[in-house]
């Protein structure tokens, strides 16, 4: 397990001298890096070159004169058009840039933007839900990156700011973490954090004493890798995926179908598809390329990709709902997939940057899945983890405690009866169905939004009913399927229960800075009264204390 | 037959306005009556003999169906809003629907993000209004149709207050 290595240690943190020179003072206004309208607005470049030097190169392959007859004439109008929509398009570039504007104070990030129709946004800090940092190949080459976080607050949540220089935008991630988790006081906050003693700092290194604390940036979090995606391991389970059996199947009905019909036809229509099928592959290869986790006191930082860079930061606690999922192709290699929900994922941007930034572990084999399930659920509230999550993941029945669909409902769910179930934990749900693709989804009590029974009318002839847990938008949509109608009616009661005395532990979005009310007694006879639940290290609770009070 | 095999025992459902079937009916009316028409138009066409393609049957059977579906839901329509219920407890709000396809959603008021209240034309005009609940998840579509409006508004205030109350984060 996780109980090796440096994970379990309490961190060492780099103190206020480590940290880099940042001459930014709290709440100044900001610009972020003159050159990103460029990069952002290079394809634009590229697209007015290529159309241009097309023709040229057209002309010059044809061995056509360069410049046409009356070329002459009309150069001097087509170089001044061209200079003005240059020079008007640089001027845009420019305004834009001009005009956009960040701050970072009191507890709030606002960026201003527009030239013509102004736009400010500002995001609440303790709503941060995920941190992002993201560098496309050009902007990599000149060291820069894209910030984006998610917010969850009202009206639309990703907030981005394009480009800032690749230091620039660490830091900036460092302190907004900071802030987030309470670690650093804000404006807003200071009284709150005076009183409270643990806001001083992970680990207690004590950045944040005396009054300079608002002046010293906030020094980046340390952090320790957890796994890494061998390439290897990444090429097999794209050689193995769903995707790639369709294709197979695909491929023989088109030959199998030429050869029957006699026409060549169908052969056509395979290259279109197969430059398609490539640019797939390709794009996943690129945004998987290189796979790391790593675990640091602000939470999960994933990074991945080849060309394009990519660094996710997942606050803790922030994760609804994990689903761990085993195609039957990967079962004879023991891979499995980790696809989450986190607020704002979701929805934002498209759909294919929304598929790779909620994938928790592209694939992994068992001991990866309890490493980055011990992130996500620091505490997952059982004896035995191992046993229950590999139960979840291959066992049947009642293996690990789960609570599967009645017999006499076999005749709905023939093939994956025995495997549809449900185990509750202290912490979580975990839910776990289909024999031929296998799936566990773990949702913690304290994420859960609300939830709903649903019978039709076969359903009740066999007493059985399913239970659906509501929660963010994002690939997992956790359903319990045919369960027994008196189980599922007590889990339903009992989940409510679990979910309300979940809800009252978290007590703070700032996850440095959750207390226990004193009434509140834990499950665990262990269990410290300062509640480390959201610091993420490992399966057990005892080194926590070390690191809270270290 | 009063099936409520899958509420939680000894809850003290709500009802909502009888008034309410009204509203359904219009709206039953608007959406199946129109499509009733629509599918008895080749009909009426090959009736009259401009059509020749949908055989004679075909073209009485398709609309027949759908007239038949459409009042099969009519009849519906009084025992499902009898069925739509909804139970305030301490931490929770129940809501209760249909009868063949039942549906119990329990939601928790700290998780609650906003209380609307939609009035459509023909609600307003019966005095009624509908309660709709937003959670940061968008699976929660729990809506209490058919309030009367005073009892909307005082849910929502409730509502609000009791969210406020007990608010957690996402």
């Amino acid at each position: 397990m996780t109980a090796d290595g440096p994970l379990t240690g309490p961190p060492s943190v780099p103190t206020g001298a480590a940290a880099p020179a940042d001459t930014t003072p709290d709440g100044e206004w900001l610009r972020v890096h003159p050159a990103s309208p460029f990069v952002r607005g290079w394809v634009a470049l590229a697209a007015i070159t290529v159309f241009f030097g097309r023709d040229l190169f057209e002309r010059t392959l044809q061995g056509q004169p360069v410049f046409e007859d009356g070329f002459a004439r009309r150069a001097p109008w087509l170089l001044g058009g061209g200079a003005v929509v240059l020079a008007v398009a640089v001027l845009g570039f420019v305004l834009t840039w001009y005009f956009t504007k960040y701050q970072v104070s009191g507890g709030y990030v606002r960026v201003n933007s527009g030239l013509l129709s102004r736009q400010h946004r500002q995001a609440r800090l303790d709503r941060v839900q995920a941190i992002d940092i993201v560098q496309p190949l050009l902007a990599r080459i000149f060291g820069l990156a894209e910030l984006k976080f998610e917010v969850a607050d009202a009206g639309e949540s990703a907030v981005r700011l394009a480009y800032l220089k690749i230091d620039e935008a660490r830091q900036l991630r460092a302190t907004i973490l900071a802030r987030a988790s309470g670690a650093v006081s804000t404006a807003g906050h200071g009284a709150v954090s005076a009183a409270d003693p643990r806001a001083a700092g992970y680990g207690g290194t004590g950045h944040a004493a005396g009054a300079d604390r608002f002046a010293r940036p906030a020094p980046e979090a340390p952090e320790f890798p957890v796994l890494t995606v061998p390439p290897s391991r990444l090429i097999g389970s794209l050689l193995l995926s769903e995707q790639s059996f369709f294709i197979v199947v695909g491929g023989i009905a088109s030959v199998v179908l030429s050869a029957v019909t006699d026409n060549r036809a169908f052969y056509f229509y395979l290259v279109p598809a197969a430059l398609g099928l490539a640019a797939g592959y390709w794009n996943f290869f690129n945004k998987g390329y290189n796979f790391t986790a790593a675990i640091s006191p602000d939470g999960i930082r994933l990074r991945y990709g080849l060309l394009d860079t990519q660094a996710q930061t997942l606050p803790p606690g922030r994760i609804q709902a994990v689903k761990i999922a085993q195609p039957p192709l990967w079962r004879p290699f023991g891979w499995y997939r980790m696809q989450v929900n986190v607020a704002g994922y979701g929805t934002s941007g498209n759909a294919a940057e929304g598929n790779t930034r909620t994938i928790l572990l592209p694939v992994g084999k068992f001991p990866d899945v309890l490493a980055m399930l011990s992130l996500v659920l620091p505490d997952p509230g059982i004896d035995r983890p191992e046993a229950v999550f590999a139960a979840g993941l291959g066992g049947w029945d009642s293996d690990g405690g789960f609570v599967t669909t009645p017999r006499r409902a076999r005749l709905l769910a023939p093939f994956a009866w025995r495997r549809n179930g449900f185990a509750a934990t202290a912490t979580a749900l975990l839910i776990r169905s289909g024999r031929w693709w296998r799936e566990l989804v773990v949702v913690p009590h304290q994420r859960t939004q609300s939830m709903a029974l649903q019978q039709g009318p076969l359903a009740r002839r066999f007493r059985v009913a399913d239970l659906v847990l509501h929660t963010t938008a994002g690939p997992v949509a956790p359903r319990l399927t045919q369960a027994g109608l008196d189980e599922v009616r007590q889990l339903f009661d009992e989940q409510s229960a679990r979910a309300r005395q979940a809800r009252k532990r978290q007590t703070s979005e700032q996850w440095l800075r959750q207390v226990v009310p004193a009434a509140e007694s834990r499950p665990l006879p262990d269990a410290p009264v300062v509640e480390p639940v959201e610091t993420p290290h490992s399966f057990t609770q005892h080194q926590q204390e070390g690191q809270q009070h270290g | 037959m009063r099936t409520a095999a899958i509420d939680p025992p000894g809850i003290a459902w709500q009802r909502v306005s009888p008034k309410y079937i009204t509203v359904r009916l219009v709206e039953w009316a608007l959406a199946n009556l129109a499509a009733v028409l629509v599918l008895s138009a080749p009909l009426v066409f090959v009736l009259l003999g401009w059509w020749r393609w949908p055989p004679l049957w075909l073209a009485v059977t398709v609309p027949a169906v759908m007239l038949l579906v459409a009042l099969w839901r009519l009849v519906l329509i009084p025992r499902q809003v009898r069925a739509i219920g909804f139970a305030e407890r301490d931490d929770d709000l129940l809501i209760r629907s249909g009868i063949f396809f039942q549906r119990t959603m329990a939601v928790p008021y700290g998780r609650m993000q906003y209380v609307d209240i939609a009035v459509g034309p023909v609600e307003r005009g019966l005095g009624l209004c509908t309660v709709k609940l937003h959670t940061a998840s968008p699976g929660t579509n729990a809506r209490i149709p058919g309030l009367p409006a005073a009892e909307g508004a005082r849910l929502r205030e409730q509502l609000a207050a009791r969210g406020e109350a007990r608010l957690a984060g996402l």
